[in-house]
């Protein structure tokens, strides 16, 4: 099934017309880097004064008021050229062992997220302006950090696709 | 005088053999980059979009840029280490790409200007920096880190 969607997108007009450009990928995995510098190091930042380790004086909710939207900014630009760089390859990460690693991560990341905010976020304005924040806040300022780690390392050995369990290559994804 | 009887040297040293001959080494450290390099962005942003007047304007700037100087200075130093392997185990390619040397001179433009009219500009009081060179100051820092990033990319990419 889902591999039926790669199949079906890698034979699209468009999806070839932007693997056969020369500059499409250079420029896409490049954007892509550079607003993970922005997406990423404010999580990091974010997670690092949730766990307590970092930027003690700002309280959560300033620091959410703030500097959301430039996250918000580097995740719609990251995502976009994620996601463009899939189109136009989609053979390429289909069987891949890491790109579904770092999908992965990213859902976890999304829980982790969704979990703060629905359950430990509700209560930010009794803590915020402590500087070590309750224990459920700072494990998960802990889980993200380790969760965005993962999703950056895992997104960096796509490169690798031959340095992954044997039991993967046995599914035979590829052909 | 031609630098690359260096990089022929970089490219001799048991550390670059080291690297080419074994599988893990080199995505172990070129991941231990990345990471770093998402640390040391977060550090610059907070206090480059700071001084453009966004991000956390209730703090005040001196004190903003003390508190994630640690960050700013460990993780470049994590960058220099992890960057020094893959440096010399692919010596010659780094030499004959444009991109390298676009990359270190810019990393050394970034240096100077952090360690040097950032850093005296981040310390003092807002009142006496007035609106605008707190603003240009914070652009060229971006501007010149984004290239670096930039550059560094291309190195693996173009060549």
């Amino acid at each position: 099934m889902v591999r039926s969607v790669f199949e079906w997108i890698d034979v699209m007009p468009m999806s070839i017309a932007w693997r056969e450009s020369l500059n499409g990928y250079p420029l896409l995995l490049t954007a892509h880097v550079v607003s993970m510098g922005l997406v990423a190091g404010i999580i990091i930042f974010w997670d690092m004064r949730l766990a307590g380790v970092a930027l003690k004086q700002v309280p959560l909710s300033k620091f959410q008021a703030t500097m959301f939207p430039w996250m918000t900014l580097g995740l719609l630009i990251n995502a976009g050229t994620g996601a463009a760089m899939v189109f136009s390859q989609p053979m390429r990460y289909y069987p891949n062992f890491y790109f579904w690693m770092k999908n992965g991560f990213l859902i976890l990341a999304l829980i982790n997220m969704l979990y703060f905010h629905a359950r430990i976020g509700k209560t930010v304005a009794d803590w915020e302006h402590d500087p070590v924040m309750p224990f459920a806040a700072r494990m998960a300022g802990y889980a993200s950090l380790a969760l965005w780690a993962g999703i950056i390392v895992a997104g960096r050995m796509i490169a690798y696709s031959g340095l992954v369990p044997a039991w993967w290559i046995g599914l035979d994804l590829g052909s | 005088m031609s630098m690359l009887p260096f990089f022929e040297w970089m490219g001799r040293l048991r550390l670059s053999a080291f690297f080419l001959e074994s599988v893990w080494p080199t995505p172990i450290v070129q991941n231990i980059h990345l990471i770093a390099i998402a640390v040391f962005a977060g550090s610059v942003l907070v206090v480059d979009l700071r001084m453009l007047g966004r991000g956390l304007r209730e703090t005040p700037l001196a004190e903003l840029a003390r508190s994630v100087e640690p960050w700013l200075i460990g993780s470049f130093v994590v960058l220099v280490l992890s960057g020094i392997p893959q440096m010399t185990s692919t010596a010659l390619k780094q030499y004959y790409s444009p991109f390298f040397w676009w990359k270190m001179q810019a990393v050394l433009i970034g240096v100077i200007w952090t360690v040097t009219v950032r850093r005296r500009m981040s310390m003092r009081t807002e009142a006496e920096l007035g609106p605008v060179w707190p603003k240009v100051v914070g652009l060229v820092s971006i501007a010149i880190w984004t290239s670096v990033a930039v550059g560094a990319r291309l190195i693996g990419l173009m060549g």
